[in-house]
């Protein structure tokens, strides 16, 4: 597509070894190494957009009891609304006002993406935290904002945990897309390889993509077992 | 065809686009609509198979949800990709494979939960009436657990309509293809007109298929007033 893409394009014969396991290929400039971080921090920017926004705001008006119609708008939202439309129509928009192909277009889209589902899962699970706990707090003379926070949210905690999770795995697995939308990332690999007819890459691709949301979940749901209160990983182990 | 322009000269939507190239819009649409029907009606048989396995050996379970739940989190535009080689770019199977293996988690999760929410004493009363276990399935839990299998088709069909779209980076994709079509060639138009029509499509099908699942099951409508 780009000049500066096709400078950084590999050879079509390479074989997957080769691409997975040359020190060259991952240590250069623009390598998969560059690559791999600049995939880790859009998408990680994206996650913590979603959830800095979503989980106050959901936690707030669930806590109150408010909002409940705009949970129907997010679900139909998250479900009706797809990723690559969104960030097709905002390239042009984005382009005209100076802002290149990226990274806001695919920036937005998958905020869009990720945001309702963190934002559903915390408003249900705040909802539906023990009545009689939260009673009982009341009971205590905790302030409503103490309620909320050290309460609920605790409660709530190992809910909403997992709803980012998933919504950042879902962000890695559809971010490739932004290599076809005029961006980089990795999949630029998969987009190379499908231009080439070169296997090799787009297997390769497909493995470092898969690699980098598995091991996210993986540090992810290590990240649940160290921030949950002992109290509440034993509440929902014994749940299931 | 339409020259490129300069991107200063190119006005934002070219409304005669819609007219002079409808013939390539209507058959976008078309596709479109095609792959979705394909996709989601395979995936129903499928689902169909492994909720009735769920259902029958309860241990497959969760081995079948989970492995409904990691093929949704595949790369979409990989799968493409990487069927690509393999089956050609232009082949259908291309396309609709990867859109099934998305669709799986929601309709095999909803005909599940349709099935476990029929009420433990209506199937007593459907044995103690007689009925052979496939009259009862047939005739008493199917109908019962139509409203989630109706929502889980209406959320599949809505969701593969937004994927057909992702089709469009091996050429094919219906509207998907209007999408690179237009970033490719920096011409706006088709890139917009794409966009917009997958949206509308998916939410003109959303509409529909929740007016024709409740017409299909009047009583949920009753039981709620």
């Amino acid at each position: 597509m780009d000049v500066t893409l096709a400078q950084a394009a590999l050879p079509r014969e390479i074989s997957l070894s080769e691409f997975l396991f040359s020190a060259e290929l991952w240590t250069r400039d623009d390598g998969i190494l560059d690559t791999l971080v600049d995939t880790a921090v859009l998408c990680g920017a994206v996650v913590l957009a979603a959830t800095l926004v979503a989980v106050p705001l959901a936690a707030y008006l669930a806590h109150h009891g408010r909002g409940e119609i705009a949970v129907t708008w997010m679900v139909t939202l998250s479900r009706a609304v797809p990723t690559l439309a969104v960030a097709a129509l905002l390239v042009p928009v984005s382009l005209r006002i100076g802002l290149g192909f990226e990274p806001w277009p695919i920036f937005i889209a998958l905020l869009l993406l990720a945001l309702p589902q963190i934002y559903i899962n915390t408003y249900a699970a705040i909802r539906g935290a023990d009545r009689g706990v939260v009673g009982a707090a009341r009971g205590m003379g905790l302030t409503e904002s103490a309620v909320l926070w050290r309460v609920e949210a605790a409660l709530a905690g190992a809910v909403i945990m997992t709803s980012i999770r998933v919504a950042a795995v879902q962000v890695i697995a559809t971010e490739p897309l932004r290599a076809f939308l005029g961006g980089d990332g990795l999949g630029r690999y998969v987009r190379d390889g499908l231009g080439q007819n070169s296997p090799s890459q787009i297997v390769g691709g497909t493995i470092l993509i898969g690699l980098f949301a598995a091991s996210t979940a993986l540090a992810f749901r290590g990240a649940e077992r160290l921030a949950l209160p002992r109290g509440v990983t034993r509440l929902s182990s014994n749940a299931t | 065809m339409i020259p490129v322009l300069a991107q200063s000269a190119q006005p934002f939507f070219r409304w005669s686009y819609l007219i002079d190239e409808w013939d390539q819009i209507q058959a976008a649409l078309l596709q479109h609509l095609q792959l979705t029907v394909l996709s989601v009606a395979a995936g129903l048989v499928l689902s169909a198979m492994l909720a009735a396995t769920a259902l029958r050996y309860r241990w497959t379970t969760t081995p079948i949800t989970s492995f409904t739940g990691i093929l949704y989190t595949l790369p979409s535009v990989a799968l493409f990709a990487l069927l690509a080689p393999v089956f050609g770019t232009q082949a259908v199977a291309t396309a609709v494979i990867p859109l099934t293996m998305f669709t799986l988690l929601i309709l095999v999760t909803n005909i599940i939960a349709g099935f476990q929410s029929v009420p433990g004493p209506v199937k007593d009363a459907a044995n103690g009436m007689g009925l052979t276990p496939t009259a009862r399935v047939l005739t008493v839990e199917l109908p019962l657990a139509s409203p989630l299998i109706l929502a889980g088709i209406r959320i599949a069909t809505v969701s593969t309509i937004g994927l057909v779209t992702v089709a469009g980076i091996i050429g094919q994709g219906g509207l998907g293809r209007l999408i690179f079509d237009g970033l490719n060639r920096r011409f706006d138009t088709p890139t917009i007109i794409g966009a917009v029509f997958s949206i509308l499509l998916a939410l003109l099908m959303d509409a529909l298929l929740l007016a024709a699942s409740r017409a299909a099951t009047p009583w949920t409508r009753r039981a709620r007033a």
